[in-house]
C-alpha cells in the first residue's frame, strides 16, 4: 500500500536524480515539479526520476510529469524514468510519455543514456 | 502620393505582411500564456520601435489584470483605460511615456490588455501604425484562439489516453486480483487502483463482518480514515459476500486547480472495481469449494475401493453346488453386502446384508459387520450367539437411524442342511420341490435395539435340484419411469420359472429382467443377489 509522498534528490554526473516514495498525485506531482525547477534554474538539464518506491500515480501526477518533459524539450534536456513498476510503465506508455522521455532499469543505466 | 512614396508604402506593407506571417508562426508555437504574451511583446517592439510594451491578461471581466510583461511600472496607472468591452478598444494619448492602451476581448471571455510606450525615435503614431496595430491585435486574437485550440486538443488527447488507461487498468486489475490468494492483497490493490484512476486524494475500504467487527484499509497508507469518511467530496460503493460488507469510499477528486466534484464515470469505475473484488472473492470461494469437493471425492473413491474389496471378487467352488452373486451399488459406496466363506469344519457361511441408507456411513457399518462376523466364526460358534453379538456391535457402532438387515446361512455341503437366521431382512426365496418357501425366521435387524434379543435359527435341507435366492430390496423395489416397482411377485415368478440354468446365467438373466423393467431409469438402490443351487 502506497504511503504519503516524500522525495529526495541528488546530483550525479551533472544530472539530478529525484527519488520518490508514495502516491504521485497533485501533492506528489507538485513536489516533483518544484524539485525539478530548483535544479533546472541552476542549469541542470538532465533529470532521472527513480520511481522504485512509487507504484501508484494518478493523471494529475502525470500532468506534472508532462510539464517537466515539455520544459526539458524546450531546453534540449532529457527526462529518464527508472525502476518503473510494470503497471506504471504501461500507464506511461498509453499516455504517450515515452515519446518525449526515456526509461531505464536503474539510475546507473539511465546515466549512460544522456 | 508620388511614385516613390507609393513604392515605399508597398515595400513597407510587404514587409509587414511578412512580419505578420512570421509573427503568427511564432505566436502559434507558444506553449504557455506567458510565452504568448512575451512573443507578442517582441513583435510589437520590433515593428513599432518601442521599448515599453506592457502586456496584461485577465481570465474574465470579474478577474483582476494579471501582469504578463511589464517594462515600466508607471504603466499600472493606465490600467483604468483598459475597458472590459465586447470589442477591441484602443485609446491613443499624447503623453511623455505612453501613447496607446488597447483591450482585446477573446472568445472565451478572457482579455488581453496592452499599455504601449512611446516610440524610441519619439515620432508620433501614424495612421498606418494604427492600422498595423489593429492587424497585430487581430493576429494576437487568432494566435490565442490557436493556443486555446492546441490546449484543448492536448487536454482531449490526455483525456482519451486517460480513459484508455482506466479501461486497461480495470482489465489488468481484474486479472491481477484473480491471481491473488491473499484476500487482503486484492482488497488493497483494488482500493489503490480505484483511487488512482478516479484521481481521488484518499480512499478507505471498510470490511464489516456479521458480528460488527470492522477492518479498515486506508490509501495512501497512513490516511486518516475519519477524514475520508467525513469529506463532502466523496463517493461510496459497497458489495457483500458471505455476510461480510466491503464498503469503498474515495474522497477529494484532484485537479490542477484544486479539489473538484467526482463525476458519474468515477462512480461507475469505483463500482466496477468493487464488483471485480466480489467476483474474485466468489471465485476464490468456489475454487476452495472445488478443492474440498475433489478431496472428499477422492476420499469417497478410496472408501469405495475398500468397500469393493469386502464384496468377494470370486466365490468359492462348492462341490455339487452352483453359486453366483452380484452387487451393483447405486452410489459409489453401497450399503449392501454379501459373502461366502468356507469354515474350518467344512461348512460354508453365506451372508447377505443391507444397511439402512447408503454412502460412507453405511460402508463403515458394512465393514464393521464383515470384520465382526469373520472374527466370530473363527472357532466354534452358535449362529444365534453370533447374531446377538452382531446386534450389540452394530448398535454401538451406529447412529439410531442406522441398522443392518441380514440373512446368515450355514451350509453343510454333504447333507444340504442349511441353518439360517433372518435378522429383519426381506424373506429369502427357497424352492422346495418346485414350491416357493420364504425363509423369514430369525429376529430383528442388527443394531436396531440395545438389548439381548433372542434370535432363533431354523434348519432346512437343500435337496438336489433345489435352489435359494438371497437378495436385497434394491431388486424388488427397482423403479421404472412410472415409479412402478419390480415387486416381490415378479421376483418370485422369475425365481420359480428360471430353471435348468447355471447360477451365473441365473444372475445374468435376473439383471436383464430387472433392466427390462427399469429401462433407462437411474438405479435408486443397491442391487445385490446371491444364488445357490444344488446339483446332486
Amino acid at each position: 500500500m502506497s504511503s504519503e509522498f516524500t522525495l529526495e534528490s541528488e546530483i550525479k554526473n551533472n544530472c539530478v536524480v529525484i527519488i520518490t516514495t508514495g502516491y504521485i498525485n497533485n501533492v506528489g506531482g507538485q513536489k516533483i515539479v518544484d524539485e525539478f525547477y530548483k535544479h533546472h534554474s541552476n542549469g541542470i538539464n538532465n533529470v532521472i526520476l527513480n520511481l522504485a518506491k512509487s507504484n501508484v500515480v494518478n493523471s494529475i501526477g502525470i500532468s506534472f510529469l508532462i510539464e517537466i518533459i515539455e520544459k526539458l524539450n524546450n531546453t534540449n534536456g532529457t527526462l529518464i524514468f527508472t525502476n518503473l513498476d510494470p503497471s506504471i510503465e504501461k500507464t506511461f506508455t498509453i499516455m504517450g510519455l515515452f515519446q518525449f522521455a526515456k526509461k531505464a532499469d536503474t539510475p546507473d543505466e539511465a546515466v549512460k543514456l544522456f | 502620393m508620388n511614385v516613390v512614396e507609393y513604392n515605399n508604402l508597398i515595400d513597407k506593407l510587404s514587409l509587414q505582411v511578412k512580419s505578420f506571417q512570421e509573427g503568427f508562426s511564432l505566436l502559434s508555437n507558444a506553449a504557455t500564456l506567458k510565452e504568448l504574451g512575451t512573443d507578442f511583446c517582441r513583435i510589437l517592439q520590433g515593428n513599432f520601435f518601442i521599448r515599453d510594451v506592457n502586456i496584461f491578461f485577465k481570465k474574465n471581466a470579474t478577474h483582476e489584470w494579471e501582469c504578463i510583461i511589464v517594462h515600466n511600472e508607471k504603466c499600472m496607472e493606465y490600467l483604468p483605460y483598459l475597458k472590459a468591452t465586447h470589442e477591441a478598444h484602443i485609446e491613443y494619448f499624447n503623453d511623455t511615456e505612453f501613447c496607446v492602451t488597447a483591450t482585446l476581448p477573446l472568445t472565451d471571455g478572457a482579455m488581453w490588455g496592452l499599455v504601449i510606450g512611446n516610440k524610441i525615435d519619439k515620432s508620433e503614431i501614424t495612421e498606418i501604425d494604427k492600422i498595423t496595430l489593429q492587424m497585430f491585435l487581430q493576429l494576437l486574437d487568432n494566435a490565442y484562439q490557436s493556443f486555446i485550440n492546441q490546449k484543448k486538443e492536448k487536454q482531449l488527447i490526455f483525456s482519451l489516453n486517460h480513459r484508455v488507461v482506466q479501461l486497461n487498468s480495470l482489465i489488468d486489475t481484474g486479472i491481477e486480483i484473480s491471481k491473488l490468494h491473499k484476500t487482503s492483497s486484492l482488497l488493497e490493490l483494488s482500493l489503490e487502483r480505484a483511487a488512482a484512476l478516479t484521481n481521488a486524494s484518499r480512499g478507505v475500504l471498510r470490511i464489516i463482518a456479521d458480528d460488527g467487527i470492522a477492518t479498515e484499509i486506508g490509501f495512501p497508507g497512513n490516511s486518516d480514515i475519519l477524514h475520508v469518511l467525513s469529506s463532502e467530496q466523496r463517493i461510496d460503493t459497497g458489495v457483500e459476500f458471505k455476510h461480510v460488507k466491503y464498503l469503498y469510499s474515495l474522497s477529494e477528486k484532484e485537479s490542477r486547480n484544486g479539489i473538484i466534484d467526482f463525476d458519474q464515470t468515477d462512480e461507475i469505475l469505483l463500482q466496477a472495481f468493487a464488483r471485480q473484488v466480489l467476483a474474485a472473492l466468489e471465485n476464490e470461494h468456489l475454487h476452495t469449494e472445488a478443492i474440498d469437493k475433489e478431496r472428499m471425492h477422492q476420499e469417497i473413491e478410496m472408501a469405495a475401493t475398500i468397500q469393493r474389496k469386502i464384496i468377494p471378487q470370486q466365490l468359492p467352488q462348492i462341490e455339487d453346488y452352483d453359486l453366483a452373486g452380484i452387487n451393483i451399488p447405486s452410489l459409489e459406496i453401497g450399503g449392501d453386502y454379501y459373502d461366502v466363506t468356507k469354515l474350518k469344519d467344512g461348512r460354508y457361511l453365506l451372508i447377505i446384508a443391507d444397511v439402512a441408507g447408503k454412502g460412507v456411513a453405511s460402508g463403515l457399518l458394512v465393514n464393521t459387520l464383515n470384520a465382526s462376523l469373520n472374527a466370530y466364526v473363527e472357532n466354534d460358534f452358535q449362529l444365534t450367539e453370533v447374531a446377538e453379538r452382531l446386534n450389540k456391535i452394530i448398535f454401538n457402532a451406529s447412529t439410531p437411524e442406522k441398522y443392518i438387515t441380514g440373512f446368515i446361512a450355514l451350509l453343510e455341503p454333504e447333507s444340504g442342511i442349511i441353518e439360517y437366521l433372518n435378522a429383519g431382512h426381506n424373506p429369502i426365496f427357497y424352492a422346495d420341490n418346485g414350491k416357493l418357501v420364504k425363509l423369514d425366521k430369525g429376529g430383528l435387524a442388527f443394531g436396531m435395539l440395545d438389548f439381548s434379543f433372542p434370535y432363533e435359527s431354523t434348519r432346512i435341507q437343500l435337496k438336489p435340484g433345489e435352489k435359494i435366492l438371497f437378495y436385497t430390496d434394491g431388486i424388488t423395489e427397482a423403479m421404472n419411469h412410472d415409479d412402478e416397482e419390480y415387486t416381490d411377485q415378479r421376483l418370485e415368478y422369475f425365481f420359480l420359472s428360471e430353471n435348468s440354468v447355471s447360477a451365473e446365467t441365473f444372475i445374468e438373466n435376473l439383471l436383464a429382467d430387472i433392466k427390462a423393467h427399469t429401462k433407462n431409469t437411474p438405479q435408486s438402490d443397491d442391487i445385490t443377489a446371491l444364488y445357490l443351487s444344488r446339483n446332486k
